[in-house]
């Protein structure tokens, strides 16, 4: 898929976030509008190896959403991809849906439930290790939120995962500066995340986590990299993106825009797509 | 009391660490079938030695990261693999207790947790070391089969369990040599199984308190009183029209374990009794509901604590 159509499929995924959001009355809108593009690059921009089709293949890539309160991202990218029908997003959040608030592995297309953060990295290492034991070639994708990095659990996978060499497995952080009360570098410092990663042994790239052309190019050489190390990206988003007054403000972590608000941003999603 | 459920003799002394004779059967099926690995959080056990040298690949000390080792074992899982991991019971299961409910119950992962140290096992260590209340916890937890084996036969036939099983299991595993009770053919499908026949009461208990059930039993006959014993083995899931049917015609149960009294043996059977209306006389023989500060070894804190067999026949002969 080309760039432009990757730009105006992201515009599309925002917009149903926004109404599966605003039907359902409940869910997480910034931190699913930051990680837009990571999504549509793995799945649309053709980086992981899985197929609607035959979702048991065995040597399909896995993804784990760490950060599993952004599910409605990845409902609608997968829907759009051909795991469930785009007419099902609509139920989510709503009697007897399979579409919840955090993703769950019985949801074609999700290999591993998550909801609680700081265990996506350990199951995606598990993942990655096994598929090393066996000398199988699918890649582990992991992608986490940068506030979850204040997990312990998160560094005990990352200490484990460079001792055991897992170059097959890839962590890519949504690095959107917010937690949902604080912008993370007021709250605790994370930064420098970068040297804190190299520290911990592993490969370390920074990119705009919503420029299709950078995330690209730190993903497109995954499978062949020639360090033993794993790779962890760091993409610098932006917290409610696609949403001027959402943008980098504190209050949108899983408030919903009201009245005004809510046909300003409307408005601004349909003419974005 | 009825002559119902299996009763089983005890037949010979093995003379075998029950949690050698544990891992031994571990290597056994290791060394058939790679995607048995098992992990550790730096606990050691003398029969694990040869999983360092004679099966490097299937072996990972993961170091004091009890979260990450859950988690990770839930990977390997997806991947395939059959992970047994082992380590202190309390840090085992309570550290990481969120990892064992999301990782492995939400997605009912085969995933075998083997916990050291039951109960007072680290008596003079402190209640940090006391497994008093993982029963408890873990009860809690759809998927999960509990296991607690009295001795070298059970704990084997539980390694089978857990390998053979669809989702995640958490055994209990004691150390040293105890008295067999089993035979080598016995079947552990049941979940449990009644040792001694008493027409007076049954004694309930699970784990090492099997073996003072049978003792509080002996001295119970001196005075006339007929005790039974049955060992629950399998605290999670209990089949329970099994069970009850076992009670039928018993009058009076004791139960007796080596947990906090919240939550554990005593309180699953009392709650399969009032859920079924069998209004059987209980009295529950358990911790008491505090943290043990006072230290010294296993035995010397059961006596603390009532626990000893002394203090449980006291117990229950005083209760009218």
């Amino acid at each position: 898929m080309d760039i432009e159509t990757l730009k105006r499929t992201a515009r599309w995924v925002r917009h149903e976030v926004f109404e599966m959001i605003i039907s359902a009355g409940k869910g997480h809108m910034g931190g699913s509008f930051s990680c837009v593009e990571i999504l549509l690059a793995l799945y649309h921009g053709g980086i992981l190896r899985v197929d609607p089709r035959n979702l048991r293949l065995e040597e399909r890539d896995r993804f784990i959403l760490s950060k599993g309160h952004s599910a409605e991202a990845l409902y609608a990218v997968l829907a759009d991809f051909g795991f469930f029908p785009i007419s099902e997003l609509a139920t989510y959040g709503k009697g007897g849906s399979r579409l919840g608030g955090h993703v769950d592995n019985k949801i074609p297309g999700i290999e591993v439930s998550t909801g609680s953060l700081g265990h996506g990295l350990g199951l995606g290492v598990g993942l990655a290790l096994s598929a090393k034991m066996d000398r199988r070639d699918y890649m582990t994708v992991v992608l986490l939120g940068d506030g979850e990095c204040y997990e312990g659990s998160v560094w005990e996978a990352a200490l484990f995962a460079a001792h055991q060499e897992l170059s097959n497995l890839v962590a890519i952080i949504d690095r959107n500066q917010q937690i949902t009360l604080n912008y993370t570098e007021e709250c605790i410092r994370l930064d420098p995340l970068d040297e804190k990663w190299r520290a911990f042994g592993w490969d370390v790239a920074v990119v705009n986590g919503h420029a299709f052309e950078e995330l690209f190019r730190a993903l497109e050489n995954i499978r062949s990299r020639r360090s033993p190390r794993p790779l962890v990206i760091i993409a610098s988003t932006v917290k409610g993106k696609g949403v001027s007054f959402m943008e980098g403000q504190l209050q949108w972590h899983h408030n919903i825009p009201k009245g005004k608000k809510l046909e300003i941003a409307r408005k601004e999603l349909l003419v974005g797509e | 009391m009825m002559e119902i459920g299996v009763d089983v003799k005890p037949t010979h002394d093995l003379n075998v660490d029950i949690r050698d004779a544990f891992f031994d059967e571990v290597y056994r099926i290791a060394a058939s079938d790679r995607n048995v690995i098992v992990l550790t959080d730096d606990q050691g056990a003398f029969s694990l030695e040869r999983f360092k040298n004679d099966l490097q690949g299937q072996y990972f000390n993961m170091g004091i990261a009890e979260q990450n080792i859950i988690s990770v074992a839930a990977g390997l899982a997806l991947g395939g693999k059959i992970p047994f991991v082992y380590g202190i019971s309390t840090f085992m299961t309570m550290r990481c207790f969120e990892q064992i409910r999301d990782d492995l119950s939400c997605m009912n992962l085969p995933v075998t947790i083997v916990g050291s140290g039951p109960g007072y096992s680290y008596g003079s260590d402190g209640p940090t070391h006391h497994a008093t209340q993982d029963v408890a916890i873990l009860r809690t937890l759809p998927h999960l089969t509990i296991l607690n084996p009295a001795d070298a036969v059970a704990s084997t036939a539980c390694v089978q369990m857990g390998y053979k099983a669809v989702g995640p299991t958490y055994i209990r595993i004691e150390r040293g040599v105890l008295p067999v009770l089993y035979d080598d053919h016995h079947s552990f499908s049941a979940g449990f199984a009644q040792i001694r026949m008493g027409r007076d009461l049954l004694i309930i208990s699970t784990g090492i308190m099997v073996h003072k059930a049978l003792e509080v039993s002996d001295r119970l006959s001196e005075i006339g009183i007929g005790a039974g014993v049955l060992d629950l083995y399998r605290l999670k899931p209990v089949y329970e029209p099994s069970l009850l049917s076992s009670l039928q015609g018993v009058e009076r149960i004791v139960t007796l374990e080596e947990n906090s009294i919240v939550g554990g043996l005593g309180s699953l059977v009392a709650e399969i009794l009032a859920d079924h209306k069998r209004m059987i006389a209980l009295k529950r023989i358990a911790l008491p509901d505090r943290h043990c500060y006072e230290y010294g070894n296993r035995d010397w804190q059961h006596s603390y604590e009532g626990l000893d067999v002394a203090g449980i026949v006291r117990v229950i002969e005083g209760w009218k």
